[in-house]
């Protein structure tokens, strides 16, 4: 069938590619906190979008107009926390304490914890600053 | 389209998975398996086009690895369906998801350029393809993952 093709040495050389490719690549991420900058930051603003669902809930909050992405846990993480569908409307205020993205042109962050109509949700306890 | 996509995300199914605890794991599990056999079958087909693995005899094994890959494509494609319906809106504008997809068409261009060359396809032609499908699917892989990272 092929015998006539001569024989190549075996290379690892896409794996290596791969290698780089996955080394070089941009440090970004929802996944984890990589993605975000060491020091605390506090976002306050209006809900303007809530969701709890997969793969991580999240707010988007209004802060004078511009809109923000406010990461939390997956669903179950957050719901256990006690932060349901009931804990909030769209049109509360909210403050959340968290890292935001290194990235500083882009509006997000994630959080450990949200404070909305006077109760506090950790859904990062770990992360949370002392309440 | 961007009412479709918020048609999408309201949809029964999609937002069972939305909310479920064990479904989405799984969903996602079984899109990580499927994409399992599918590289597998890519990546040995055409290592052996590239004269690797010679102690498999050429044609079954190219037919059972196509088989492979053919099987697993419409297990990838419809568990990442449904893990992209749950946020339709949001990865449609991610750059990794849509880089993915425009690879997956052009993985799928490299399939039909494939299927035109006369059988057996180990000439220099379908080397050259077998090669480009590997970098094409890897790529897909690589962008894969990263739609969770942007």
């Amino acid at each position: 069938m092929k015998s006539g093709m001569p024989r190549r040495a075996r290379s690892g050389a896409p794996f290596v590619v791969l290698g780089i490719a996955l080394l070089v690549a941009p440090a970004l991420a929802h996944h984890g906190w990589s993605w975000t900058d060491d020091g605390q930051f506090r976002l306050e603003g209006t809900i303007n979008d809530i969701y709890i669902g997969n793969p991580h809930a999240t707010l988007d909050v209004d802060v004078e107009g511009a809109i923000w992405r406010v990461e939390l846990a997956p669903p179950s993480r957050t719901i256990a926390a006690g932060f349901d569908e009931d804990a909030a409307d769209p049109g509360d205020e909210v403050v959340a304490i968290g890292n935001r993205s290194r990235d500083e042109s882009e509006r997000r962050m994630k959080a450990a914890r949200i404070i909305v109509n006077g109760a506090t949700y950790d859904v990062y306890p770990g992360r949370a600053p002392p309440a | 389209m961007l009412e479709f996509l918020s048609a999408i995300e309201a949809s029964g199914p999609v937002e069972a998975l939305k909310r479920s605890f064990y479904v989405y794991p799984l969903v996602n599990a079984l899109h990580i398996l499927s994409i399992g056999a599918l590289l597998t079958g890519v990546f040995l087909m055409d290592l052996r086009l590239l004269g690797f693995l010679s102690g498999q005899p050429f044609t079954p094994f190219v037919r059972l690895m196509r088989r492979l890959a053919l099987a697993a494509f419409p297990g990838a494609a419809v568990t990442g369906a449904l893990m992209f319906g749950v946020r339709a809106t949001d990865y449609v504008a991610n750059p990794a998801f849509q880089a993915k997809m425009a690879l997956i068409l052009l993985a799928a261009a490299n399939v039909l350029a494939f299927r035109q060359l006369p059988e057996p396809r180990d000439g220099p032609a379908g080397r050259a393809l077998a090669i480009l499908s590997i970098a094409l699917w890897l790529a897909v892989l690589v962008c894969g993952r990263f739609i969770g990272f942007l």
